[in-house]
């Protein structure tokens, strides 16, 4: 029976295999697939998927999510993949807009473990807080 | 409303939306995994200190914790608010600051929770200075060996159990044998001598009722006004409970830092025990002896370490510790007792048996000890108490010896007649401090031997005939004794011919 890894390292080995291509994608995730049945650890598939797009920052490439009220000018979009690149020092940016009325105004951007988030809802729930406090 | 608060809360807001306004910067975040009992387990934020601020940002404010447990894959954070508001999935942020509280002297006077928060009615603590609740003990080369007296009052501890500034000093017993009267008294000596020690009391995990009996008591003595109390109910998260003493010491050593006298108490430790035992199992920590933590030790030695005398060039301040142990069954072998008193500078043991009998404060001459005090104890009171100690001990050995039966010499006799008139005369009401020259009097006149023709039943009687002859006819020479100087041949003679005229009305 193995030890038990940590999720960091699956994620690390699952991230250098998908970078540096030693084994097929498929095979990698068919290898993860058995290493948790075997393990019972299958509940944690969600942090695995969370701990491995880490993974993924520390070797330059950033899944990014940008959330928004309306949708955005392709000019705004770029200038955001623009920011997001030279914050992260990311080689390859991919970035998935998301449309959330929720957020009232403003943009919220998320990657892997960071987050800039400019939206009126986190404004409306600090000054929520300050008030509460004082 | 008036229009001054209307101009009031359009400023605040002004500033607020000020505050708001951040450099755009990606900060980092992790997200909740899962929550419950108070603790929350965090993915993410890699760069989490030790025991750093963490806000977690729900539907309804931002929810503050803190982080404990410092894991591979995970990090497990005690929750300070209401966790009915924190769910899987919602975003936490590092503060960038461990936890500090308001310190300062707004906060005399004041009762406040853990983190600083007014629990008194009273407006919002506006202290211009914080204290980091987690902070390093002072260095060797900081310290300075203790030498002044704290007095507590109680003639039994002044005499026997002396306690210096700067000194940990235990107070361990069962429930219900007088630990907190003990301290209680302790704090309202302070207020009675002019002293000018600040008190800090910290009630961990007690009634809100009993805090506020003990507020309305301090208040009718004069004493609230030079002290802190931080509270904590057995509702209060066990984060809070936890928080409490490192919390308190924080506002303590603010007055330690400049050059003044604080006293600690620590109402009681063995609740802030169970308290982190409560954190650490949720935290899935390994539990050991009686399911406590590995460093439940390191809790209670890293806090009272706080306490202590600072050296001259750091200014001269002290910082002296009560804490409390409650006992079971007056076992002072189980865990937590036997830390604190080997972390202690000495116990002071309250036995059930002595309450009652109604020898009150029931303190224990053999169990109890002061390791440092004795180079702090006021002159006055050395002079007259050197083998009170030992006196009492024997006297306590040999009267139940003396049970068995009635063929006893002369000098067994006299010993134990001289010890029965000592515990009457160290009995004490509670709220009801000695001063110095009251002490020194009182002892005098038992263990000098001119009450010996005083029965045991009289001695509490002439002993106040004693002290308001003297207060009244002989209030200058009083005076010059309560200064606390050894007393000289001429005073001596004084206290022996008083105290042998007052024993004349009270012979049997």
């Amino acid at each position: 029976m193995p030890g038990r890894l940590s999720r960091r390292s699956i994620a690390r080995y699952i991230a250098n295999g998908l970078i540096e291509g030693t084994h097929s994608k498929k095979i990698l995730l068919k290898q993860l697939a058995g290493y948790l049945v075997e393990t019972r650890r299958t509940k944690e598939l969600e942090l695995i998927v969370r701990d491995i797009e880490f993974a993924l920052v520390e070797k330059g490439m950033v899944q990014a999510s940008v959330i928004s009220a309306f949708d955005l000018t392709a000019e705004t979009k770029k200038a955001l993949v623009a920011f997001v690149k030279t914050k992260m020092s990311a080689a390859q940016v991919n970035v998935s807009h998301i449309i959330h009325p929720n957020v009232i105004g403003g943009v919220k951007i998320t990657v892997p473990g960071r987050e800039l988030d400019q939206t009126i809802a986190r404004r409306l729930t600090v000054l929520k807080t300050r008030f509460k406090k004082a | 409303m008036s229009e001054l608060s209307i101009a009031a809360l359009s400023k605040e807001l002004r500033d607020a939306i000020e505050n708001l306004e951040t450099d755009k910067q990606l900060d980092e975040v992790g997200v909740i995994i899962r929550v419950g009992d108070g603790v929350a387990w965090i993915h993410g934020l890699r760069s989490a200190g030790y025991s750093e601020v963490l806000n977690i940002e729900t539907p309804k404010g931002i929810v503050e914790a803190f982080a404990l447990n410092l894991l591979e894959d995970e990090i497990g954070a005690v929750l300070l608010g209401d966790d009915s508001e924190v769910k899987a999935g919602q975003t936490v942020r590092l503060k960038g600051t461990v936890l500090e509280v308001p310190v300062g002297t707004e906060l005399l006077g004041r009762v406040v929770d853990p983190l600083g928060r007014a629990l008194d009615g009273g407006p919002a603590i506006t202290a211009k200075q914080t204290g980091l609740v987690e902070r390093e003990a002072i260095g060797v080369m900081g310290r300075k060996s203790v030498f002044e007296p704290l007095m507590t009052g109680i003639m039994s501890i002044d005499a026997m159990f002396p306690i210096g500034r700067g000194q940990r000093e235990l107070i361990i017993g069962d429930r219900q044998t007088g630990k907190t009267a003990i301290a209680i008294d302790t704090m309202i000596n302070q207020a009675k001598q002019n002293t000018g020690v600040v008190n800090v009391y910290v009630a961990i995990g007690q009634k809100f009722s009993k805090v506020a009996r003990l507020v309305e008591r301090l208040k009718t003595e004069g004493v609230m006004d030079q002290t802190i109390i931080v509270a904590t109910s057995p509702s209060d998260p066990a984060s809070l409970l936890y928080l409490a003493p490192y919390a308190a010491t924080a506002m303590g050593e603010f007055f330690r830092d400049n050059s003044q006298h604080a006293l600690m108490i620590y109402d009681d430790l063995t609740k802030h025990a169970v308290a982190y035992r409560q954190m650490s199992l949720l935290l899935r920590r390994p539990p050991g002896r009686e399911a406590y933590p590995g460093d439940v030790f390191y809790l209670h030695s890293r806090l009272l370490e706080r306490s202590a005398k600072l050296s001259d060039d750091l200014g001269g301040g002290s910082l002296t510790a009560l804490p409390i142990i409650e006992t079971q069954a007056g076992d002072i072998s189980a865990y937590i007792p036997t830390n604190v008193i080997s972390i202690t500078d000495g116990q002071i043991f309250l036995e059930t048996d002595l309450f009652y009998q109604g020898i009150r404060p029931a303190i224990s001459a053999g169990l109890s000890v002061s390791r440092v005090g004795g180079a702090a104890q006021t002159a006055a009171v050395k002079s007259v108490s050197s083998h009170l100690k030992l006196g009492l001990s024997q006297f306590r050995e040999l009267a139940s010896f003396a049970q068995f039966g009635s063929d006893l010499d002369e000098a067994t006799k006299k010993q134990i007649d001289r010890g029965q008139r000592l515990t009457e005369l160290l009995k004490q009401h509670q709220y009801q401090p000695a001063a110095i020259w009251e002490q020194v009097v009182s002892i005098a006149a038992v263990s000098g031997g001119y009450f010996d023709s005083v029965p045991s039943a009289q001695i509490k009687a002439a002993q106040s005939a004693l002290l308001a002859k003297l207060g009244t006819d002989h209030k200058k020479e009083m005076a010059e004794l309560d200064k606390g100087g050894k007393p000289d041949e001429v005073m001596n003679k004084l206290i022996e011919t008083t105290a042998t005229s007052v024993a004349k009305g009270f012979a049997g």
